[in-house]
């Protein structure tokens, strides 16, 4: 790889600019389509290049409601979402990072089997479990609430697997010697843990935020209260007009606005995604 | 005044393994104590009992008279400098050695105090806001031994703290320690598997085999009169040459051909045992017996010769010869041997013990 091959750098760059070009382009049609009026989808061919009608789908799109149906704006369903996020994320860390915990630093009876059931529910994502997650939810007399979008998907196998694997990496010196400096369970946990596991609970902040954000089945079911919509669901609400022509162009707006924030926290927290999943600085 | 005392401490693990059976031992306060022996001896486990790290199956720990059998490792007021120094990674310097103190509810001036009269002491100041990863091995040492000294214990514990360093630094550390607690005067308790280590930084050594403390005295008590074999090859570089023999009544009949002579009451098999440097070169007519050459080991100040004891038959038994300054005799050739009775070691076959 140290070489120095033009012809090999051109074929390397070339392949790299096409597949940036496939990945690039629908989000590039979405752009485009969402400056033309929405009759321009009917017509049957699909523009390349801005229309005249940004400034007005973008101004509709922003502060008016989305319409076709769907009666909130489309901010307020971005911070729908985004309090889902947040929430499932948050709740899937915290949760994750206390089992990990007990699993790896505390001797008690079962502790393995616990682990291994943990694990197991990896087999068992929301869409198995869908019918006897939503009764549990309405018999909490928890549909539309914040609570019935975030808290059935809180558990986490694969962040609890994670981060008992990052604990195992601690070397058991550490634990001692932090033992004799007299830390006690929590101190430790606060003090020593937390900041050593800084890099994975940054890797799995952003696999989890996009996780929660994307969330499109359980939120469709749980909610029939405007307020509760989140924008991810709702892109499917305003495509499902009974009659009249489908606003494409405000589609697409909500679906590139629907995309910036899981790319902001990529872009974000690249640097430490990358250092969590790559190396351990211990 | 003693300070620490060890009543029949033994160590039995859950899958019932018995690590250690029993250890005795009382140190007096200021005693730098070395805990001495092959790897898997138990030398590791003893301290890590003291510490408060393993639990103590049988018997009891005083520090200055408290049981300490149920304390947490917090409680005991030892501080423990481990072998990979196990520095919290994420945190800098300064706030390694004050994470201790500030457990304890230290307010933060005095914390600031202690930690810089310490550093000052290791020559750590310049030090203080870096990181462990920035640091050498040798600093990251010292780091260790200041996190450890700023607590102001009882007692320290060492668990080979100088194995990870490379040779030079080894022992310039080594000399380092010693001055350390010489200031200080804490009691401390040292492990090593390093005999040189041992010898030179111990008050006191306690040899260890198999979870058994085989003899407890100074450096040199141990050097001059091993209690037993095990002792006897582990203290002194290269060991001593231990050799089964008869005790007869002409003397120590160590071959057909050869037996040196000795009246002693004890009759029976034994083990001769001579140091490498206590054996000397004679001519024929003087010499005791005859050395058969298969190696030279030149090293400047010293020469180390390997041979076989030279029988008619050839498979004598074979032994190291220390000699100070060069020499360079031929392998193969016969080099005559004196064997003063005055440095000879007798142990009893059976039992193990001193004759």
């Amino acid at each position: 790889m140290i070489e120095n091959r033009p012809w090999l750098t051109f074929a390397s760059h070339a392949t790299l600019l096409v597949g940036i070009g496939l990945v690039a382009l629908p989000v590039w049609m979405a752009l485009v389509a969402s400056t033309h009026p929405a009759s321009a989808f009917g017509v049957g061919h699909i523009p390349l290049w801005f229309g005249d009608a940004g400034v007005e789908t973008w101004g509709t799109v922003l502060f008016e409601e989305a319409g076709n149906g769907v009666d909130t704006p489309v901010w307020f369903m971005m911070l729908n979402s985004l309090i889902m996020a947040l929430g499932i994320t948050f709740g899937k860390i915290v949760i994750s990072l206390l089992s990990a915990y007990a699993i790896v630093f505390f001797r008690f009876p079962f502790r393995n089997l616990c682990f291994w059931i943990i694990f197991m529910t990896l087999m068992l994502p929301v869409e198995v479990r869908i019918v006897p997650t939503y009764e549990v939810v309405a018999n909490l007399d928890l549909l539309n609430s914040y609570t019935g979008l975030t808290l059935p998907l809180i558990a986490s196998a694969t962040a609890t697997f994670l981060f008992r694997q990052c604990f195992l990496s601690i070397p058991g010196e550490l634990v001692e010697a932090a033992r004799i400096d007299g830390a006690g369970p929590w101190r430790f946990f606060f003090d020593i843990l937390l900041p050593l596991s800084r890099t994975n609970i940054a890797a799995l902040f952003v696999i989890l935020f996009i996780y929660g954000w994307n969330q499109y089945l359980w939120p469709l079911l749980i909610t029939t209260d405007d307020a509760y919509y989140t924008l991810v669901m709702s892109i499917k609400r305003m495509l499902s007009v009974t009659d009249g022509d489908i606003a494409w162009n405000q589609i697409m707006a909500t679906t590139l606005l629907a995309m910036l924030p899981p790319v902001a926290v990529v872009i974000g927290m690249q640097k430490l995604f990358v250092k969590g999943l790559v190396d351990s600085e211990k | 005044m003693t300070d620490v005392i060890l009543e029949k401490v033994g160590k039995t693990y859950p899958n019932g393994y018995h690590a250690i059976p029993s250890v005795d031992l009382t140190i007096e306060e200021g005693e730098f104590i070395v805990l001495v022996g092959p790897s898997g001896c138990g030398k590791s486990t003893l301290l890590r009992m003291v510490a408060g790290l393993e639990s103590i199956s049988t018997g009891e720990l005083r520090i200055r008279g408290e049981r300490m059998n149920e304390k947490e490792p917090a409680e005991r007021d030892i501080a423990m400098v481990f072998q990979n120094y196990a520095l919290y990674p994420h945190m800098s310097v300064y706030d390694n050695m004050a994470y201790g103190l500030k457990n304890r509810g230290m307010p933060k001036d005095q914390i600031a105090e202690k930690v810089s009269d310490v550093a000052q002491m290791l020559g750590l100041t310049e030090l203080l806001q870096r990181k462990p990863r920035q640091l050498s091995g040798g600093q990251r040492q010292r780091v260790a031994m200041g996190r450890a000294m700023v607590r102001d214990p009882k007692v320290f514990l060492f668990d080979e703290p100088l194995s990870n360093l490379d040779a030079k630094l080894r022992v310039q550390m080594r000399v380092e320690i010693r001055q350390l607690q010489r200031k200080l005067g804490t009691t401390t308790l040292y492990v090593t598997h390093d005999q040189v280590e041992a010898m030179t930084l111990a008050d006191r050594l306690v040899v260890l085999n198999k979870g058994k403390a085989e003899q407890i005295g100074t450096p040199m008590d141990l050097y001059n009169k091993p209690a037993t074999p095990f002792v006897a090859a582990f203290i002194g570089s290269p060991s001593m040459n231990l050799i089964n023999a008869n005790l007869t009544e002409q003397g120590i009949k160590i071959s057909d051909a050869l037996t040196l002579p000795l009246s002693h009451q004890h009759r029976g098999s034994i083990v001769w045992g001579i140091r490498p440097e206590h054996l000397e070169v004679s001519d024929e007519r003087n010499a005791d017996f005859a050395l058969r050459i298969q190696a030279v080991e030149s090293l400047g100040a010293e020469t180390l010769i390997h041979g076989k004891i030279e029988t008619a038959s050839g498979d004598g038994e074979p032994l190291v010869v220390r000699l100070s300054g060069p020499h360079l005799p031929d392998v193969n050739s016969l080099m005559w041997l004196m064997a003063p009775a005055q440095h000879w070691h007798l142990f009893d076959e059976k039992t193990q013990q001193r004759l």
